[in-house]
């Protein structure tokens, strides 16, 4: 674990001094600046009192969450495995007294610092809103709260995918495919009769439901196991992906 | 230092290395030779434990890369045949980012950096972005790389590949300077290479083991391929002389009376055959009233011995 800080650093430094980081940022802060302004105006103009907060509308109930997830968490971890084992410099990296589980959890950190910092200035919007009216601080952090797990289990995969083929184009292809399954299947809650396996195991997915509860401050167990084990899982996997084409 | 004890490793049904035994001590420049595709990168990356053994056990100072991958991995420079550098950073900053990799305590680490640029000869781009770097620097920061921590043991996976002759030359002296404080294994499938720089080399190729010796060795292993002879008299008594079993080939260059002939062997010859047959010609010469003046083998070149070594496989097979 030793070999964690150095790559951790790397990898940031990767994101961000190529202009990677930085489009991906300018890019998510406009269409959200712009989701957040519609919201807004929308609840300024509305004629009656709604049960909603802006907030709450913001991160629980449009499409357009996830839709930014799907369009920029695969291009943030396509390149992480793909693009060094494409080049070589793999080789470097592993040769050095470094272990997989380090590799692995060092992109991952980096991958999610990056998230985490593309997520940030959106804590601007708490105070914007503040200036109007009253803000439940509560439901606002469990809202990121769920962002973060939402990230960390979808950026885990992404880092999976990337490990398991040297295509970039691929890695981004299959991570965007997990994501939009997942979607898909949490759509079925909706169209799934009640009290089915299916219906139970689409609403389990539902990443609308799970947002849907965390924008309104409720942080259910089942949420926290389900992102908790989509990241283990994935991250575990990996490291023995990892090994596989290491000593295969 | 390293100690590599029947290595197999298999791609598939495919059989890189087959049952590879050898030994390379301390302080030894060792060079790894074999045509394309013999086996050698996949060796050197066995033993730099980037990938793992079919079967056959690879000690690296004293320390097994199966078991104790780790504490052999930092005994060991590994410089890959493509020299794997993050094109985004600068020479200096990697050179650091690899420093901490390999657990170059912090307060040492700027020293390391420096030392490592002073000995690949790279300090004069220290601050340029490695995408810009030409060929022939990205190859030196690789070394440099491979130094930073300075391991006693140097794996260099062909270090002079397309490089210009100039850059060769550079590389080369480089490696024997390092020698000097550190053992190196080096793999190139130009045998001029490990003259120039080695001490010992050792030939695969098919993936087995063809021979291992020291320079004296392999150049005793160069044959004769051949004659030269300086005779006074009439050219046409001479090459008439010389028309006996086991010479082919006859060239003749005349300076007013004196020849200057050459002549090559029909088949290989051992050393006893080759100095009777030598013998045999000088002598039919003299009886044939001709003045010899000098009389000479040709050596074999070095690319002949090269072919001669790697074929042998193939031959044996057949």
């Amino acid at each position: 674990m030793r070999a964690f800080w150095p790559i951790y650093k790397r990898e940031l430094f990767a994101f961000f001094v190529t202009p990677l980081a930085w489009v991906l940022i300018t890019v998510f802060l406009l269409v959200q600046g712009m989701h957040f302004f519609l919201l807004v105006d929308h609840f300024a103009g509305a004629q009656q009192q709604s049960d909603q907060t802006p907030l709450q509308a913001f991160f629980g109930n449009t499409v357009l969450l996830y839709l930014v997830l799907f369009l920029l968490i695969p291009p943030m971890t396509m390149r992480l495995f793909a693009e060094e084992r494409r080049s070589g410099s793999i080789e470097g990296l592993m040769t050095a007294p470094v272990s997989s589980s380090a590799v692995v959890l060092a992109k991952f950190a980096g991958a999610f610092t990056t998230y985490i910092a593309m997520w940030a200035p959106t804590a601007l919007y708490l105070v914007i809103l503040r200036q109007t009216g009253e803000i439940d601080w509560q439901a606002a952090a469990s809202a990121f709260l769920g962002v973060a797990l939402v990230g960390s289990g979808y950026l885990a995969v992404g880092l999976l995918m990337s490990s398991i083929t040297k295509s970039q184009f691929l890695a981004l292809v299959l991570t965007a495919m997990v994501i939009l399954a997942l979607f898909i299947l949490g759509i079925g809650e909706f169209i799934t009769p009640e009290g089915t396996t299916m219906h139970a195991v689409c609403s389990h997915v539902s990443i609308w439901a799970h947002m849907n509860d965390f924008a309104s401050g409720v942080i259910d167990s089942r949420r926290l196991v389900f992102y908790g084990s989509l990241t283990v899982g994935s991250l575990f996997t990996t490291v023995r992906a990892v090994d596989a084409w290491r000593w295969g | 230092m390293i100690s590599v004890q029947n290595l197999v490793k298999r791609y598939g049904p495919k059989l890189a290395v087959d049952d590879l035994s050898f030994e390379v001590d301390r302080g030894e420049v060792v060079g790894f030779l074999g045509p394309n595709g013999a086996g050698k990168s996949t060796t050197l990356r066995v033993i730099a434990g980037f990938l793992g053994a079919t079967s056959g056990t690879v000690k690296v100072a004293g320390h097994d890369i199966a078991t104790d991958s780790f504490a052999a991995r930092t005994k060991l420079g590994y410089m890959p045949e493509i020299v794997p550098l993050y094109p985004e950073m600068r020479v200096a900053e990697y050179l650091r980012f690899r420093a901490d990799l390999k657990r170059v305590p912090g307060n040492a680490r700027r020293e390391a950096v420096w030392n490592a640029m002073g000995k690949a000869n790279v300090r004069d781009v220290a601050n340029v972005v490695i995408g810009n770097l030409s060929k022939g620097y990205k190859q030196r920061v690789g070394l440099a790389d491979a130094l930073v921590a300075d391991p006693p043991l140097l794996v260099l996976d062909e270090p002079t590949a397309g490089l210009d002759p100039n850059q060769i030359r550079e590389v080369r002296d480089v490696i024997r300077a390092l020698g000097k404080e550190h053992t190196v294994l080096l793999s190139t499938h130009i045998l001029s290479e490990v003259e120039a720089s080695c001490s010992r080399a050792i030939v695969i190729a098919g993936g087995k083991l063809v021979m291992a010796g020291t320079m004296a060795e392999l150049a005793r292993r160069r044959r004769s391929a051949g004659l030269r002879i300086v005779v006074r008299g009439d050219l046409a008594a001479a090459k008439s002389a010389l028309a006996i079993e086991g010479i082919k080939k006859l060239e003749a260059r005349a300076e007013d009376d004196v020849h200057v002939l050459t002549a090559s062997w029909a088949k290989k010859l051992d050393e006893p055959q080759m100095a009777a047959a030598m013998e045999a010609a000088v002598a039919a010469l003299v009886a044939a009233g001709l003045a010899v003046r000098e009389a000479t083998r040709v050596k074999g070149s070095l690319e002949d011995l090269f072919a001669e070594l790697t074929t042998v496989p193939e031959e044996a097979a057949s």
